[in-house]
């Protein structure tokens, strides 16, 4: 079984070469305890099973994620989007950082089958996968203002 | 000689930024079309074919490996070069989508170098 801290590190490196290389910003890991998500946020998760099953979610402010969306279409800043292109943005990106914690993963756990992302809007949104669940969490900033929270809950397969 | 192109992505937002590096690319493209699922690509398809289709594999209705299997048995596009772009990378499923007729694969995240080493055989 693949442990915590081997996760946090493949959702943060997968997380980095995301943001990097297809929404041009730099992610940093954030321990602040003050980096709290408020307001309307969304959440973006996709569900996986094979050697490891469960759920990965990456969870943003509104603001937080008009930005993703605007910078992965290389728009101004100032543009605007509507609900539905910025939430297809957000899922489109937690399936890339999906893929990339996948391909880290792959050789401790075996092959996982990915579900398609589905995005949900509201407040103090969670991640959850009922018991014997265990979590990985990372907390990232980017541009100096913008926090999002990356959760990856699992357990070993019952197939 | 500039060739024909369809992406086949249910996200609109990737379909955008596959637009966006083909041209930061500079391929010869002189048509793209666009299907949200494998279902719209199948009936553009039969009404044109096109030379090269960029096809997404974990989509919703039909997969990607299921697209590429129908597209092979249409006789119109015999000819048309398929690439799967898909967060995918396992060496099982890339072994299984060649099999079923597709030409290459391209991983994201990309960059226009990478569709330009991928798509340049594919140009002339």
């Amino acid at each position: 079984m693949i442990d915590e801290i081997c996760l946090n590190e493949a959702v943060l490196a997968g997380a980095k070469e995301i943001f990097e290389t297809m929404i041009f910003v730099n992610l940093e890991k954030s321990s602040e305890q003050d980096d709290i998500i408020e307001g309307d946020s969304l959440l973006g998760s996709i569900t996986f099973k094979g050697g490891l099953e469960g759920c990965f979610a990456i969870c943003c402010s509104v603001p937080c994620a008009k930005t993703i969306a605007l910078n992965m279409l290389a728009m101004d800043l100032s543009e605007e989007l509507s609900e539905a292109e910025i939430s297809d943005a957000i899922g489109e990106v937690t399936n890339m950082v999906m893929g990339g914690i996948k391909s880290r993963i792959l050789d401790a756990v075996g092959n996982i089958e990915v579900s398609i992302p589905i995005v949900t809007r509201g407040q103090e949104l969670k991640n959850s996968l009922g018991e014997k669940a265990s979590k990985a969490l990372v907390k990232v900033k980017f541009d100096n203002e913008y926090i999002a929270e990356l959760s990856m809950l699992y357990r070993e397969s019952s197939e | 000689m500039s060739k024909s192109l369809m992406i086949v992505d249910d996200s609109a937002t990737m379909r955008k930024i596959i637009m966006r590096t083909l041209q930061t690319a500079g391929l010869d493209i002189s048509g793209t079309e666009e299907a949200g699922n494998g279902n719209e690509a199948l009936e553009k398809l039969n009404a044109s074919a096109v030379d090269i289709m960029l096809c997404d594999v974990n989509m919703p209705e039909m997969s990607g490996p299921e697209l590429v299997t129908k597209v092979r048995e249409l006789p119109s596009c015999s000819n048309t070069k398929i690439v799967m772009v898909s967060t995918e990378s396992s060496q099982e499923l890339i072994d299984d989508v060649l099999a079923k007729g597709a030409n290459d694969f391209i991983t994201k995240p990309f960059t226009p170098e990478k569709f330009q080493e991928k798509l340049s055989p594919f140009m002339n």
